[in-house]
């Protein structure tokens, strides 16, 4: 039997639609805003003056400064935890399902419960100050001080995805084959050799794979910083993604806002070419 | 088809939003061709108190008008702007009928969506305008025309717990400056525990804009130029910063952080304006009759008490369909005594509608206020208070100033933190800054 040429595209054509309707049609308009200005409510062509405001834009250089201190801090970090989680669970033979859920559930929890009980255990006179004096720590300003404010959203975010990258992580190793273990202990190599030489790099494309991930979500952070600091204190938490709301649905400045946006695309891009390209996979 | 696709998404979130706000419209827009008789389904914004205040009004506005209805939607005071923002941007897209904004807001959204909202003035509220104080007029026009109907103001003051002042054996009377207020802070704190207000350090700064108030200046000068560095700008920051370091400051999360400690009574006064009353009467049921107000402390003796924080107006959205019935029940709760009065008296608005101060509730003793005349103060307060200068750009202005406070309290000098915030926002707005 043989089907018509266009018949594969029939059933494509609903999410097609769709991909048009949301994805591809905010894309070019939005890229069309960012060379655009509004003067008394109508948006008029503003050639590449949105762009070379970047330039000069103090607040647009601290929010990049403060994604890129975030993302170096906590990318690396969620994810070496993540892998030994994954290990050590791996290894766990009882209650592996109890562990497995547990880790998992805060990347399902709703982001505002989440946040509000974050914002509140982390207050000045919050739990987590409340036990920490009980060791004779002196209160942290959590939520005030700059470094302690960015502290504080790695940890959160930390806390949110890294039982969605254990997950990950634990997947790829039901692929690790046991032998390599048995050979490697054979000849002598102790657990936390075991988990340099064979784990890692048995995980590569997967860790690629979780890095370019990570390193996506964070250029685009907005959800910790808008409800535990809404940038603060003193901007000192303020990403791109923020500025970018800001600048569209505070100012209303929509043209500069678009620009924004676009620089986060090319930055996501520049990242994730260099991600590929130094680990070596260009599968 | 760059038109095609742009009528198909503007349907889909239309459709889209319409089902995300519960969908009670089964039963509307049978028939828009302007019959009077015609059921009329109208919708609103609003959040807080408001909703209340509106569907009180609705009510008394149905026994003469049986076939208009009214659908209040409760939605949290910044969801609203961005959902007014995203549907002004969107050509008029699922706006409702009816919205209240803050009077900060009015002019930015008049600048930036010149024909988003109907102009009242058309319609002819212009002769109205006596009926209300110039400033809040001033506030709710653009080039002499109306667009928003004036609605409450926040003629400030500070709430205080009458149980936690006599616990520390402080009398309001010996509070004259804000010298004074610093003095009796520290002996409540130490008799009692409690400090003396609420203060979000790191992400409002609702008592600088109301000492900025008090003391004649604000964010802009009339002429619109930057005036963080006006000495008297430093001043209210240094008062601040005095607070802070004599402890007496509760940092706070957010509106609901206020609440919490108002409830508590960890703090022992609110410096807010008169709408904050409708908050303590809702929120602290348990504290009824330990209230008291006094006005905010002077900065020299004889100094003015007066300041305005807040207040709100309604606009009619320029895309909707009911534009006549829309006006015609605004109107009614914008210049009806009735309805005012119900909006003080059961949800604690101020109402800026001059006609209604003579009235006996107005003169009249507050129960959940140990019997003090609260009202009275507040509506003599009205006239002593100066009109600040918001412009376009006052969102952007209150992120530096905001900024400024955050930097005050972790440390900096306030007249370099305003300084510095003063050259931020010169950049970001064009504007000049005095003194810069």
């Amino acid at each position: 039997m043989r089907t018509k040429a266009y018949v594969p595209y029939l059933f494509l054509t609903p999410a097609l639609g769709l991909f048009a309707v949301f994805m591809a049609y905010p894309i070019i308009y939005s890229f069309l805003l960012s060379f655009q200005t509004s003067e008394a409510g109508e948006m008029v062509p503003a050639g590449l003056s949105n762009y070379q405001r970047l330039f000069t834009d103090e607040i647009f250089f601290t929010a990049l400064k403060n994604t890129f201190l975030i993302m170096v801090v906590q990318v690396p970090l969620m994810l070496f935890f993540a892998i030994v989680l994954a290990s050590s669970l791996n290894a766990v033979k009882r209650f592996k399902g109890v562990f497995r859920v547990s880790f998992f559930m805060p990347a399902v929890t709703s982001l505002v419960a989440y946040s509000i009980i974050f914002s509140i255990m982390l207050m000045g006179d919050g739990i987590i100050n409340q036990v920490l004096a009980i060791f004779g720590i002196k209160a942290v300003p959590w939520l005030s001080h700059p470094w302690w404010a960015k502290a504080a959203l790695i940890l959160a975010m930390t806390w949110r995805w890294i039982g969605y990258n254990m997950v990950i992580y634990l997947a790829a190793m039901q692929n690790i084959q046991e032998s390599l273990y048995e050979a490697a202990s054979i000849d002598g190599a102790t657990r936390i050799k075991q988990f340099f030489t064979i784990t890692i790099p048995q995980l590569k494309p997967v860790i690629l794979f979780t890095a370019i991930l990570s390193t996506i979500g964070t250029l685009q952070l907005f959800d910790e910083p808008y409800t535990l600091t809404k940038g603060g204190p003193s901007d000192a938490t303020l990403t791109i993604g923020m500025y970018l709301y800001q600048t569209g649905f505070r100012y209303f400045d929509f043209g500069y806002a678009s620009t924004l946006a676009y620089v986060i695309v090319i930055l996501i891009g520049v990242l994730s070419f260099i991600q590929f390209k130094v680990t070596g996979d260009d599968e | 088809m760059l038109k095609l696709s742009k009528m198909l998404s503007l349907l889909l979130i239309s459709s889209v939003v319409l089902a995300a706000c519960g969908g009670k419209n089964e039963n509307e827009g049978t028939n828009s061709g302007g019959n009077t008789d015609a059921k009329v389904q109208l919708t609103a914004w609003a959040w807080n108190v408001n909703v209340g205040a509106l569907n009180s009004a609705m009510e008394l506005y149905k026994k003469d008008h049986p076939n208009v209805e009214l659908k209040v939607e409760d939605i949290g005071r910044l969801d609203v702007y961005d959902k007014l923002s995203t549907g002004l941007a969107a050509g008029g897209a699922g706006l409702p009928d009816i919205v209240l904004v803050e009077d900060d807001r009015i002019q930015g959204y008049l600048e930036a969506f010149p024909k988003g909202f109907l102009n009242l003035s058309e319609k002819g509220f212009d002769s109205k305008a006596d009926s209300f104080p110039a400033f809040k007029n001033e506030l709710a026009s653009k080039d002499g025309k109306f667009f928003a109907f004036p609605f409450d103001a926040g003629p400030t003051g500070m709430f205080y717990r009458t149980d936690i002042f006599e616990q520390a054996g402080v009398s309001v009377d010996t509070i004259e400056t804000w010298d004074d207020f610093i003095a009796a802070g520290k002996t409540i704190k130490e008799k009692t525990g409690a400090q003396a207000v609420p203060i979000d350090k790191f992400k409002d700064d609702a008592l600088f804009r109301m000492m900025l108030n008090q003391l004649g200046v604000y964010y802009f000068d009339k002429d619109g130029n930057i005036d963080f560095n006006n000495p008297k700008a430093v001043q209210a920051m240094d008062t601040i910063k005095a607070l802070g370091d004599a402890d007496l400051v509760k940092d706070v999360n957010g509106w609901d952080g206020t609440v919490s400690a108002t409830i508590d009574g960890s703090v022992a006064t609110v410096p807010f304006g008169a709408w904050y009353y409708g908050t303590i009467i809702d929120q602290a049921k348990d504290t009824s009759g330990k209230w008291g107000v006094f006005p905010l402390p002077a900065f020299e003796k004889g100094g003015n008490r007066a300041a305005n924080l807040g207040g709100s107006s309604w606009m009619i959205p320029s895309a909707t369909k009911h534009a006549d019935a829309a006006y015609a029940f605004a109107e009614y709760f914008a210049t009806t005594n009735e309805v005012q009065e119900i909006a003080m008296d059961k949800h604690g608005l101020f109402p800026s509608l001059q006609t209604t101060y003579d009235s006996e509730l107005f003169q009249g003793d507050v129960a959940f206020f140990g019997g003090q005349k609260i009202w009275k103060l507040f509506s003599e307060e009205m006239k002593d208070i100066p009109t600040p200068y918001y412009t376009k750009d006052y969102a952007l202005a209150l992120d530096e100033a905001t900024k400024a406070q955050a930097d005050t309290f972790n440390g900096k000098n306030p007249a370099d933190a305003l300084k510095e915030s003063a050259k931020r926002l010169a950049d970001r707005t064009k504007r000049q800054a005095n003194n810069g």
